[in-house]
């Protein structure tokens, strides 16, 4: 063995030799092959590569020679060149390109086809869409050349101009899948999403590519046919079942529309296929929050946890998973990072109120949320659960002002009428507990017109004798009524929400992403909201956007630390 | 023997040579027992540097047994039974430029050149002029100009080549040239075998050829003479080729425009069209499937008929793909080299095993080597040859596809520790959250308090540069210039009221007349008109060499009132020169 490889290495360094000699020197030297070659294949060869070697010489040596020498075919290394190009490696493409440009004076459309392809790769567009235009004039037949100038141009930037050689392109090439897709990419840019639907429909037609399901999908979103997105999305993963983008995106859409049974399907298929599908843990881990299913949900968030590890959405929900298990600390800390992760998102700032009036920690809960209120005013949760703070903090006046903020934007008033006669119950408990308690005539006003609101007979509910001798704990009483739906279904709704519209790749014009998002109500009672005529955010309190922000941050330090 | 993860148990390393020098693809590469001793050899049409030495090698075991040069870049090679003489030797084709040189017992045989092409009569007429001498060069240039634009043929490499010359190198080319008939020649691009009418393992084959010109050739073994032409949509890069010629075969080719094209025996125009996203890499025919390993980093699987089966994700680029056929155990797999320097082995879309290498691998080639049936033949990229030989007790379970929960589920969530400070400060808000809330909500108040004070007394005292009288509507910015001990100072005054224009203003200053002195402490104000800018200027200099500075307050005053209009506060540059005395 050893002899062996030492045998071949000395034939190595003989060969190596050889070719640092001078080319000419070595044609002299290789013995000419026997057998029915020609000899003029040898001369020709010798005169091949003596014209490789410099052009000046080759003029010289074509001059005196009096046989003309055969021209090297233009073509003879695009098999090299594509071969080099399609297993990425750039640098060695580059060099055999430019040895093939020499020798063909610029003359080899191919080298410069995929010369310019690679400078495209390397962000250099403008170049490579000079190169396509000098390929298309070498060969102006060729409808791939003009897909590439297309193609630059729409890089470019340059939607419009894309269109028209896409158009020219089409002429030349009829029923190609590729054109009529960027055709419709480009109308899609241009925002024309009737001839972007047109133009990607007669794409599917040709063939079918999940490109342009999930394009056309998108299109039909943004036009905001959702039902028409929803067939697109199906069709498409009828044709290739196991694309994960795919099954995510139904997915969400059917969550979106709250046939939830479909979209854990399609979520967990793809979940399936790949389980490390960022979007489709967080969106499947959300529903599983909203049945219960913390620990589950917590397997699946710790697998995207490592794959993202800075997004505020599934600390969100990492955090309402821990407040579902009872961790109430570590639910705090989880959403004090998705808070820091994503400072103006008033779910967090929702979640964080909630959690901190669990935890009787109510000058917190309060500045959470008030930020929150601040960021979405829209929202008469927000204001119940601000108003219970406020119980707590025995500001009776800004809570029920609170109170009737959350009614005047609640539709279904059953909330804020739990709370109110939870209010009630408790004024009447005060007033049963020291005699000479005076309430302040506004309250007593505004609590009247509130039962008035709520259609609550006013005189059964003041006049009721306050012996409710159970005498539950002030802070739990208050706290139970919100706490129990929200604390497990609604809030962890609104995780899901949360998780679903962080999806930036889906956005729907009634999409979660907007408005306020309770999934459990009808999407357009969501829409009305903001048409209420709504007074402005009376109470003081609500102005300080900007107070919870330090304070949390300060106190997050101190968790970590 | 370990039987997962990594696949050291599963071959044996029997040679590795880092040097061996050997640059070329999968398609070069073949075995062959080229002696007829039952011992079979290595053949590797080596592209040398890539434009020169290009050479034919063939190994026997570990060493290099012959090495013959190649007139031109091999771009496939296959060795094949030309005939049914005894002892059964087969033949070495190797496919380089526009033509076939066939080896035998490792000796040049024969030559097989492609048919030249068809040429433009136009062109052809118009070079027949120049020879003729009826048309000068310059009016030749401008005639091939018209051809190429509007010609379906594309123009040969003689007038390509003279559209691109100055107008001085014209004549001495036409001079040179115009003697030769116009030929134009292709490029083979990739080479195939096919039986001729045996599926016997030593049958007669037909050599199948695909050229840039987007033909496929199908040349009888015996002859040389093409027996069937079909015509492809695009150049093809590789393919792979099935059955036999006299009775049925399918040739499964992959072009340059990113789609795989299945050829028949009955048509000389593609049966099926397989349109993949992306370029593909290789192309490995297994059983009744083909396994495509694509640029966007996908392997994927289809039928013959065109049909997608499957796709799944490699870990990085594919750059080399080959079939692992081990007919005595029955075993058929798909081996893909990748750019991370590893080579997978896959059954469809599973994942049977995964070895390194040193570098990354160009080609891999798996057959009978020597006497041994399992052999794996690679190079690398820097040239390397390594052979691997697979153990006779390997076995390659079909594990599930489903790899189970992935690793990460088992991390634990980087979530901090309950501390006792926060466990305290809870606590204390807990107790004291009343108070707390009341103190900040009274401190809250006493700030806004504060805020609304301070600016209504800046509002009151005028001492903002904008003035805030409905009459007189004023802006005001100062610029100081100027390292000291003099500053020039300017002030730039407009009048932003609508229509009127603001008279009878003057300037003054205050400012601590032991540090600065000013040339015109008091200045008055032209007309202002509406909108203009009205630059006063003044000089201050700095009587302090102590290196200190104060603020300068300017008010704009109107005359016969006592308060100002306007208030700025200039905060003055500390002074860098000294005062000269």
């Amino acid at each position: 063995m050893a002899t062996a490889c030492s045998v071949d290495n000395s034939k190595m360094a003989d060969g190596s030799v050889a070719t640092e000699l001078p080319v000419a020197i070595d044609t002299k030297k290789r013995r000419a092959p026997k057998g029915t070659w020609l000899a003029r294949d040898i001369v020709a060869l010798a005169t091949g590569r003596i014209s490789r070697l410099a052009e000046t010489l080759k003029e010289k040596t074509k001059n005196k020679s009096s046989v003309s020498p055969e021209l090297p075919i233009v073509e003879r290394r695009n098999w090299l060149i594509h071969q080099h190009y399609i297993r990425k490696d750039y640098d060695t493409c580059k060099v055999i390109i430019k040895e093939q440009l020499q020798e063909t004076n610029g003359m080899c459309e191919y080298a410069i086809y995929v010369q310019a392809l690679i400078l495209r790769l390397e962000g250099k567009i403008q170049q490579s869409l000079e190169l396509f235009q000098s390929c298309a004039i070498l060969n102006p037949s060729s409808a791939d050349n003009l897909k590439q100038v297309a193609r630059s141009l729409f890089l470019l930037g340059k939607h419009k101009a894309a269109i028209e050689f896409y158009h020219e392109a089409a002429r030349l090439c009829e029923k190609d899948w590729e054109i009529s897709h960027n055709l419709g990419l480009c109308y899609f840019f241009i925002k024309d999403f009737k001839h972007a639907e047109e133009h990607l429909n007669i794409a599917l037609q040709i063939n079918k590519h999940d490109k342009t399901f999930m394009m056309l999908g998108k299109v039909h979103l943004l036009a905001g046919e959702t039902d028409k997105a929803i067939e697109v999305y199906k069709r498409a993963v009828e044709f290739s079942p196991e694309n994960t983008e795919l099954l995510t995106t139904l997915g969400l859409l059917f969550l979106q529309l709250g046939k939830y049974q479909k979209a854990f399907e399609h979520l967990g298929n793809a979940l399936t296929f790949d389980p490390n599908n960022y979007k489709a843990i967080l969106a499947a881990g959300s529903m599983m929050q909203t049945h219960g299913d913390f620990d589950v949900a917590m397997n699946k968030y710790r697998v995207a946890a490592c794959a993202v590890p800075e997004s505020p959405p599934l600390w969100n929900n990492i955090g309402m998973c821990f407040f579902g298990k009872k961790k109430y600390v570590a639910a705090i800390s989880c959403l004090k990072r998705a808070h820091y992760l994503s400072p103006f998102d008033w779910k967090v700032l929702y979640n964080l109120g909630l959690v901190h009036l669990t935890m009787q920690q109510y000058a917190s809960a309060f500045h959470f949320l008030s930020a929150a209120i601040n960021l979405n005013p829209r929202m008469g949760e927000l204001y119940m659960l601000l108003a219970v703070a406020l119980t707590n903090l025995e500001d009776v006046e800004n809570a029920s002002r609170a109170y009737e903020q959350a009614v005047a934007l609640d539709d279904d008033k059953k909330g804020a009428l739990d709370q109110y006669q939870e209010m009630e119950r408790k004024v009447n408990l005060l007033r049963d507990g020291c005699t000479n308690f005076e309430f302040d005539p506004e309250l007593m006003d505004m609590a009247q017109k509130m039962g008035a609101a709520l259609q609550v007979s006013e005189n059964l509910v003041w006049t009721k004798p306050g012996k409710d001798s159970k005498s539950k704990p002030n802070s739990a009483a208050a706290i139970k009524p919100p706490g129990a739906p929200l604390g497990t279904n609604q809030a962890l709704g609104q995780a899901m929400s949360s998780a679903a519209s962080y999806n930036k790749n889906i956005q729907l014009p009634t999409g979660v992403s907007k408005g306020p998002t309770m999934p459990f109500e009808p999407e357009p009672d969501v829409q009305k909201a903001p048409s209420l005529p709504i007074d402005p955010p009376g109470p003081t309190e609500l102005a300080q956007s900007d107070n919870p922000k330090p304070r949390t941050s300060k106190r997050r330090t101190k968790v970590e630390d | 023997m370990s039987e997962s993860g990594s696949d050291g148990g599963k071959w044996l390393d029997a040679h590795y040579d880092p040097v061996a020098g050997l640059y070329t693809f999968s398609s070069c590469v073949d075995l062959a027992d080229l002696s007829g001793d039952g011992e079979s050899r290595l053949v590797v049409g080596d592209l040398g540097c890539g434009s020169y030495s290009m050479k034919l090698k063939v190994y026997r075991g570990t060493v290099l047994m012959s090495e013959s040069t190649l007139l031109d870049l091999p771009a496939g090679l296959v060795a094949f039974f030309m005939d049914l003489h005894e002892p059964r030797i087969p033949a070495v084709a190797v496919a380089s430029g526009p033509c076939i040189y066939v080896y035998k017992n490792l000796r040049p045989y024969f030559k097989f050149t492609l048919p030249g092409l068809e040429v433009n009569t136009l062109e052809q007429d118009v070079w027949q002029q120049v020879k003729e001498g009826q048309i000068d060069p310059l009016t030749l240039k401008e005639m091939l100009e018209g051809i190429r634009k509007k010609a379906n043929i594309p123009l040969s490499v003689r007038s390509t080549r003279f559209l691109s010359l100055e107008t001085s190198d014209m004549d001495a080319f036409v001079q040179l040239h115009n003697q030769q008939p116009i030929r134009r020649q292709t490029v083979i691009t990739c080479i195939g075998t096919l039986k001729k009418s045996t599926a016997d393992e030593d049958g007669v084959s037909c050599l199948v050829i695909g050229t840039e010109s987007c033909d496929v050739y199908v040349l009888d073994p015996e002859a040389f003479i093409i027996l069937s032409k079909m015509l492809l949509p695009a150049a093809p890069i590789t393919m792979d080729v099935t059955g036999q010629f006299d009775v049925e075969f399918r040739i499964t080719v992959a072009c340059r425009n990113g789609n795989i094209y299945v050829l028949r025996r009955e048509s000389d125009k593609p049966k099926y069209c397989i349109e993949l996203s992306s370029h593909p890499v290789g192309l490995v025919r297994v059983g009744k499937n083909v396994v495509v390993g694509c640029t966007d980093e996908s392997l994927q699987g289809f039928t013959q008929k065109g049909k997608k089966l499957w796709r799944i994700i490699l870990p990085a680029p594919v750059i080399t793909m080959a079939a692992m056929d081990l007919p005595t155990r029955g075993f058929q797999g798909v081996l893909v080299g990748l750019a991370n320097c590893e080579v997978q082995l896959y059954r469809d879309k599973n994942l049977l095993s995964t070895f390194k290498t040193p570098n990354v691998v160009t080609s891999i080639c798996f057959g009978r080597y020597g006497r041994e049936d399992g052999t794996l033949i690679m190079t690398t990229k820097g040239g390397g040859l390594m052979m691997k030989i697979l153990k006779r007790t390997a076995v390659f379970d079909d594990r599930d596809s489903a790899p189970g929960p992935p690793l990460a589920q088992s991390v634990r969530l980087n979530v901090p520790k309950k501390t006792k400070l926060y466990v305290d400060q809870t606590l204390r808000e807990r107790e004291n959250g009343l108070t707390m809330h009341r103190a900040f909500q009274m401190d809250l108040s006493r700030l806004r308090l504060a805020t609304a004070k301070a600016y209504v007394k800046a509002l009151e005292s005028s001492l903002t540069p904008m003035s805030s009288s409905l009459s007189e509507p004023i802006k005001m910015n100062a610029v100081v210039q100027g390292l000291g001990p003099s500053f020039k100072l300017t002030l730039n005054i407009q009048n932003t009221a609508a229509c009127r224009p603001i008279m009878n203003l003057a300037i003054s200053f205050l400012y601590d007349e032991s540090l600065y002195r000013m040339r015109n402490p008091y200045m008055r104000i032209p007309l202002l008109v509406p909108g203009l800018i009205y630059p006063v200027e003044t000089f201050v200099e700095c009587t302090s060499d102590k290196g200190i500075s104060d603020i300068i307050k300017v008010f704009i005053l109107h005359e016969g009132q006592s308060s100002p209009l306007l208030t700025a506060h200039i905060n003055m540059p500390v002074s860098e020169g000294l005062m000269l005395s």
